[in-house]
């Protein structure tokens, strides 16, 4: 409880600061019973300076509710408490998930007395826990200590490569020069649906990790081969079709004030990236406005007419550090589909000095299709760790009106030529016919003939 | 040897063949001779355009081939109406009825070939 006031005066002091999320300010933080809170103080004292309104409630307060009157009574919510079997009065795995349907966002950390709730849970986003009492081991990659090194505290650096969502010293394509970043991860491993692709596996094994169990308890009793390596699974984080986020962490030491503050770790940075990315602080994409028009009037008809080339444009932005600040990107691409994408381009991203200082506008030149019908305009930017952009418009392509195509086809000239030396052919051939007399020719020929007669006459006659 | 008597006699019968055609053919019948050469000139290249451009203004190729064909009919209707070794097949016909309906065909057939020509 001391806690909770030194939070709450916490929160008055820094009251005019606003919140740093793009959805909202009121978290809600589980912890198994209302004391453990000060294990997370660190943790959740960042949140606090952050701007967040934090409610830490014991998992049994059964005054918790998710709901109020139907709508969100919490915009985040982060489940530090994993052996609880149910939170508040009797709240399921199925109202969590209604919760991320409504747009909350969640963080959960297991550990290795995980409930069966947490499985459930865990299991509707492609993420299934290790049986309970696992842990992640590595002996080759642990938290050194003077005395008494634990080989399941694992010194994990797998990083996924997720710009997005990790800041760049995690990057994993880092120089070698620089020592490799590393998280103090205590807890349980899942498998992970890596077919999934709202799914990131954020922190995984190194080689040498594995899921199993304690020395002198009793070994796993399944033969199958142990989850390892790359596909063990520590950290990962979904995104909702909504754009809700759920980050699922296997381990509620490595948000301690313990391991945070352990010297050679990132778990600070660590968990500061993945709250703040699950939390909608950054990586959060917005469209703030499209546009379609004619390239040749500037004009947007109701319909389009065949092969019309029209100009595309979309305004994104981002949302990170406090603010909203232009997107830039070099694939977003457009689609006009009717069933299949007749036309798929990439937009290019301009600076047009019109548009607000905190959007980027990206604009593209397009020759429709040849082809009428309902098309559909779309920009789907789907990409990892960033908010799913889906802007669709249904337009109208007309064919062109009876008197809307050429009138003279230059394919066509040798006919028209063709056509129109007949009627030539003709009238010559009628004026020849009226004024050569056929009689006339056969009196010239008789005229010939009568000359040639007198001629013959003559000779006749000389003869 | 039978070949070459054999191109011997065609050479004679073609030269004969040329002779009396200037000899006997009347110049009227003659001109429309031309005129029918002229024609399947005019049709032969249209259609030979058509076959290496592709036939895309179909109603225009149809037009212009067309209209070379129809010329082509009509001046034979013509020539034989007109030619003096015909007229005991077409009693009562005189010339100048024969080259009315040559004009009427005519004139009926360009206005059909202009409206289908595009």
């Amino acid at each position: 409880m001391k806690l909770w006031t030194c939070l709450a005066l916490a929160s008055i002091l820094l009251g005019s600061a606003n919140a740093k999320s793009a959805s909202g300010d009121r978290v809600l933080v589980l912890v198994p019973k209302i004391e453990s809170a000060k294990h997370y103080s660190k943790f959740l004292g960042s949140l606090e300076t952050r701007g967040f309104e934090v409610s830490v409630r014991a998992a049994s307060n059964t005054s918790v509710a998710l709901q109020i009157d139907g709508e969100r009574a919490f915009d985040h919510a982060i489940l530090l408490a994993p052996a609880a079997k149910k939170f508040g009065d009797g709240l399921g795995p199925l109202d969590f998930t209604r919760f991320v349907d409504d747009g909350g966002n969640m963080v959960v950390a297991a550990s290795s007395e995980l409930s069966d709730f947490h499985r459930k849970l865990a299991a509707q986003f492609g993420v299934v826990f290790e049986p309970r009492s696992t842990w992640a081991i590595d002996h080759a990659n642990y938290l050194k200590q003077n005395n008494a090194s634990d080989h399941k505290v694992v010194a994990a650096s797998n990083f996924a490569l997720a710009p997005a969502i990790l800041s760049p010293e995690f990057a994993s394509t880092s120089a070698k020069s620089q020592p490799k970043p590393t998280v103090y991860f205590k807890g349980i491993a899942h498998k992970y649906d890596a077919a999934n692709p709202q799914l990131v596996p954020l922190l995984t094994g190194a080689i040498s990790t594995y899921s199993g169990r304690d020395k002198g308890e009793k070994p796993m009793e399944n033969t199958d081969t142990p989850l390892s390596g790359k596909s063990l699974g520590l950290v990962s984080a979904f995104q909702t079709r909504g754009n809700a986020r759920v980050s699922f962490a296997g381990s509620t030491a490595m948000f301690s004030d313990a391991l945070l503050s352990k010297r050679g770790g990132d778990n600070q940075r660590f968990v500061e990236d993945v709250a703040k990315w699950t939390m909608q602080e950054k990586s959060v994409l917005r469209e703030t406005g499209h546009r379609h028009h004619l390239s040749a009037t500037g004009e947007q008809p109701g319909h389009y007419r065949v092969s019309n080339e029209i100009v595309y444009e979309i305004d994104l932005s981002v949302y990170r550090d406090d603010a909203w600040h232009p997107y830039v990107a070099d694939d977003v691409q457009f689609e006009a589909i009717m069933l299949d994408p007749y036309i798929r381009i990439t937009l290019n991203h301009t600076d047009s000095a019109g548009s607000a200082p905190d959007t980027a506008t990206y604009h593209g030149d397009i020759k429709l299709p040849d082809r009428y019908g309902t098309f559909t305009f779309r920009v789907n930017y789907k990409r990892t760790g960033y908010s799913n952009v889906d802007v669709k418009d249904t337009v109208a392509i007309w064919p062109l009106r009876h008197d809307g195509y050429p009138r003279f086809l230059s394919a066509a000239y040798p006919y028209y030529t063709g056509s129109f030396v007949m009627v030539i052919g003709f009238l010559a051939l009628s004026a020849v016919w009226l004024f050569s007399d056929e009689p006339a020719s056969k009196d010239k020929a008789g005229a010939a003939a009568s000359k040639e007669k007198p001629k013959g006459k003559a000779k006749h006659k000389s003869s | 040897m039978a070949s070459e008597t054999q191109a011997d006699t065609r050479a004679v019968s073609l030269r004969s063949l040329v002779r009396r055609y200037t000899a006997q053919t009347p110049q009227r019948l003659r001109v429309i001779d031309a005129y029918m050469a002229f024609c399947v000139a005019v049709g032969v290249v249209q259609f030979v355009y058509c076959a290496l451009a592709g036939s895309f203004p179909y109603n225009a190729f149809l037009a212009g081939f067309g209209s070379a064909v129809a010329c082509f009919v009509f001046a034979a209707n013509l020539r034989m109406k007109t030619d003096p070794q015909n007229r005991h097949q077409f009693p009562g016909g005189s010339a100048e009825g024969a080259f009315g309906e040559f004009v009427f065909s005519h004139i009926a057939l360009h206005f059909v070939v202009a409206n289908f020509l595009g």
